[in-house]
């Protein structure tokens, strides 16, 4: 275009022992090199360039080059022009006014993180807490009420999960299969002999949202009995936790 | 001409009262109670949210949601949440800087021992 025509001309006059191969490359991408600032073109001096594809995700740390995008869009549409356009198509849209929320692309099944506890002697109120945390997505600043932006999270020797007092022998498990008189009761020690994986289970099924999100979540709690698991290819990371009371000294 | 109107907000309603002028008369008055009520609501939950995420925001640098704010009214950082919840997820190093400096104004949490945050793997 015309403008580029003429910043050409001056880089080219003003840069003249450099290869004049490089000057055609440069007027095509002029708005985004570093380069002292023409009058035609106020693009910031010292900013590094940044890769404008990590603008809108959300993963981890996201660059922020917002600014030098704005300075690309005014450029393009002439001054006559700019009522057409929208406030989101020309300086991109806008994260400060309007609550972030998070499209697909920041939530994919497959990206997320998958982590690994060992609940060998652990309270098993504290585990089940800092698990469904983790699982609901509570512990991450893009929480959104509205959606799956937990973690899976696997939970290995499930049999040896701990209790204090006399909560092994006293703790009913109870069930009712509808019909009338159909009330089972099991203690604490039962259910573990029997199937002890649906003790965390419990625990962490009443800690999470119940509704549809909430049995959403509820299957990416991953509970096993020994400590093998199937999820070696997930490479889980071991789940932090911040609660000192959580493991039984023996 | 009322019919119209009514039939007109009662777009999308489940069953009979999108289309049965006695029925969608009841549930689109109910629908406006509820739009009335929830503008107000509205405000509500959106500050909520931004609270709650701020509070993660904060707690992944050791300091809760309560002892931040009240370092920030100290420091009289006037920002509101809807912009602190923002700073959180989109410039996370200058939400640090804003968790420092309330920290050193206002130190009521222990920074954790950073030897191992995982107790068992």
């Amino acid at each position: 275009m015309a403008a580029a025509i003429l910043a050409s001309a001056s880089l080219s006059a003003a840069f003249s022992p450099t290869n004049h191969a490089s000057s055609s490359s440069a007027a095509v991408a002029l708005s985004r090199t570093i380069f002292f600032g023409s009058s035609r073109f106020p693009v910031a001096v010292a900013k590094p360039e940044f890769g404008v594809a990590l603008l809108r995700s959300k993963g981890g740390l996201r660059i922020h080059c917002q600014q030098e995008e704005q300075q690309q869009n005014l450029a393009v549409i002439p001054r006559e022009q700019r009522w057409m356009f929208e406030e989101s198509e020309i300086n991109g849209p806008d994260i400060w006014n309007k609550t972030w929320y998070p499209k697909a692309a920041d939530h994919i099944s497959t990206e997320k993180t998958w982590y690994i506890v060992d609940a060998t002697d652990k309270i098993l109120g504290r585990l089940a807490s800092t698990i469904a945390i983790h699982i609901r997505g509570k512990n991450l600043a893009t929480y959104t009420p509205s959606v799956d932006m937990g973690a899976y999270v696997i939970v290995v020797n499930a049999e040896k999960v701990a209790v204090s007092g006399k909560k092994r022998n006293q703790k009913l498990y109870r069930r009712h299969s509808g019909r009338p008189g159909g009330m089972k009761v099991e203690t604490f020690d039962q259910l573990q002999q029997r199937i002890p994986e649906r003790i965390i289970e419990h625990a962490v099924r009443g800690m999470l949202p119940k509704g549809r999100l909430g049995r959403a979540l509820f299957t990416h709690l991953k509970v096993y009995k020994g400590p093998d698991h199937p999820h070696v290819a997930q490479q889980p990371i071991p789940l932090p936790i911040r609660d000192k009371r959580i493991q039984v000294d023996k | 001409m009322n019919k119209d109107k009514i039939f007109k907000l009662a777009k999308g309603f489940r069953g009979r009262a999108k289309n049965c002028i006695r029925i969608a008369r009841e549930r689109v008055e109910k629908a406006l109670q509820y739009s009335y009520r929830d503008r107000r609501n509205k405000k509500r939950d959106m500050r909520s949210l931004w609270i709650e995420r701020i509070n993660a925001g904060t707690r992944l640098h050791g300091v809760n949601y309560g002892n931040f704010m009240h370092g920030l009214m100290k420091e009289n950082i006037q920002l509101n949440r809807k912009v602190l919840s923002e700073l959180s997820m989109h410039e996370p190093y200058s939400f640090k800087a804003l968790v420092d400096i309330s920290r050193n104004a206002f130190p009521g949490n222990k920074i954790p021992k950073k030897d191992g945050s995982s107790i068992v793997a």
